[in-house]
């Protein structure tokens, strides 16, 4: 029935989308991270067989909304390709593979700003290109775009909401749900107080590890 | 140089296959619920479907497959009350959701509720994640077109609910006002066809849902509500609240239980189960406890 708010019952039901919104959260990083980093050395390959596919992937998926994205991975393999899939894991594999676009493009900014002369020096030293780019090259970029990262984790927690979309029942789709039970919008008040608790702890991480990467300067 | 390029383009490669085979095995993990997607697919733009059931039948094992299953997915919208929504411990509880439990029980399956975005309803349908649209799902000719109705169980009419101190007692009043409705629903399939009506008002705003119009109402930013008469009794009782319903309605319309246009057995099925209650009582003991009276048309 419509009632008065039964609080312990109205943060029970939002804890339980924030756990969903959590877990699609870290699935998404420890996922899109690693790949966007390999589509990151893709893209800087000097080879037009691997470059195109690799700037369309970049290009569409950046270039239209998470939303739409979300909505063609649910509807378009049962409608056209004749399987089904399962809601959290659609949400799961369409923020990775959109997340680690953006991720891509940031990881190339870092690369690219690494002085060249230090592949030179390192080539002299006799490192391959491979022990160059993992023990030279990446940690210094990591150390430039934990920022940028930073920014785009915060943006991620909040874009969980729009797996609402196709149905996932996390925050702020329950925090919808329960609007309508009490005829109230405090639910999404205290949603979004939990966004905010969420993203305090994410800015909070990074910047401990902004610390911890200020061993040296630069 | 050479061995990189081709190392480069293998991984590409690897990489463009790998996400579609994460795609495909995404499919292995989901559980009993699924229909034929892809029958549904190719026969939603048959009609002729729903009335040659005989033959139909001989290929349609919908019901079967339910049966196998043991589980009928149910999808909703659940911040709908009365039909399905929230109660204060979170659970999903509704007119609707009683009736769908009486049913199962008497087809021995069990109900499963299954959360979805109303605007993507159909979808859901035809894509196999759900086995019925049951949430005051209004039948149209439109509609008929996508979807298999069981016959009418309710009967619902379009009405505008204005404030209890206002000025506004006929459709006339409405002149210059402003009215909100819920985007995407039968309310907003009758002011289209209400064409004379609509264009005597000065704005009217979509919503995502009713419970947002209300607050437009209480708030005064609107006048007027268009949406089921059926929903707004059952919210202005809750909150007694001082609203009027205007006498004159814009539509009339009837709820049914909404399938894939190929599953005829399993619209049957729980057609069958329907009459049964209406015939024992079970259907006007229900509408009692939620309405105070027997709203129900299934004979």
């Amino acid at each position: 029935m419509l009632s008065a708010i039964n609080y312990s019952s109205m943060i029970s039901f939002l804890l339980d989308g924030t756990v969903k919104a959590v877990e699609l959260f870290f699935l998404t990083i420890v996922l899109s991270l690693p790949l966007g980093l390999l589509v990151a050395r893709l893209r800087m390959i000097k080879f037009k067989a691997v470059q195109l596919p690799v700037k369309f992937y970049l290009l569409i998926m950046r270039g239209t909304p998470l939303i739409l994205q979300l909505m063609f991975f649910m509807y378009f393999p049962p409608l056209v390709l004749g399987f089904g899939v399962d809601r959290f894991m659609v949400a799961v594999f369409s923020f990775t593979i959109n997340y680690a676009a953006y991720f891509a493009e940031i990881f190339r900014g870092g690369i690219e700003s690494i002085p060249v002369g230090q592949q030179e020096a390192a080539y002299v030293l006799g490192l391959s290109q491979f022990q160059t780019f993992i023990r030279i090259t990446v940690p210094q970029v990591v150390k430039r775009i934990i920022p940028t990262v930073a920014g785009e984790s915060m943006t991620l927690v909040k874009d969980t909401a729009l797996a609402s979309i196709i149905g996932v029942t996390e925050l702020f789709r329950n925090a919808g749900s329960l609007k309508a039970t009490y005829s109230s919008v405090i639910p999404f008040a205290v949603a979004g107080l939990f966004y905010l608790i969420m993203n305090s702890v994410v800015a909070a991480f990074y910047s401990r590890v902004e610390k911890k990467l200020n061993y040296y300067k630069g | 140089m050479r061995l990189k390029k081709g190392i480069a383009l293998i991984l590409t490669m690897l990489l463009t296959g790998s996400i579609l085979m994460a795609g495909c095995s995404t499919a292995t993990k989901t559980t009993v619920t699924t229909a034929e997607p892809t029958a549904a697919a190719t026969k939603t733009d048959t009609t002729s479907a729903v009335t040659e059931s005989t033959k139909a039948a001989a290929s349609d094992d919908s019901l079967a497959k339910v049966k196998s299953a043991g589980v009928l997915v149910l999808g909703l919208d659940s911040a709908f009350p009365p039909m399905g929504f929230l109660n204060d411990k979170n659970e999903i509880v509704g007119f609707d959701i009683d009736l769908a439990k009486e049913v199962t029980k008497r087809m021995g399956v069990t109900l499963k509720l299954q959360p979805i975005d109303w605007s993507s309803n159909i979808l859901e349908l035809n894509s196999g994640n759900i086995d019925c649209i049951w949430n005051g799902f209004s039948i149209s000719e439109e509609r008929k077109a996508e979807v298999n109705f069981t016959d009418a169980y309710m009967q619902n009419r379009q009405v505008v609910i204005v404030r209890g101190d206002s000025n506004i007692n006929t459709l006339a009043d409405m002149a210059g006002k402003t009215l909100c409705l819920q985007a995407g629903s039968s309310a907003a399939d009758a002011l289209a066809s209400n064409a004379d009506f609509k264009s005597s008002l000065k704005e009217v705003v979509e919503l995502s849902d009713n419970v947002t119009a209300f607050m437009e109402l209480e708030g005064k930013t609107s006048d007027a509500i268009l949406m089921d008469e059926i929903v707004a009794a059952y919210y202005i009782t809750q909150n007694a609240k001082d609203y009027k319903i205007l006498d004159k309605s814009l539509a009339d319309e009837q709820y049914g239980v909404g399938f894939r246009l190929a599953d005829q057995t399993l619209r049957d099925e729980v057609n069958n189960q329907l009459k049964a209650m209406a015939a024992d009582g079970t259907l006007a003991k229900i509408s009692d406890t939620w309405f105070g009276k027997d709203v129900t048309v299934i004979k």
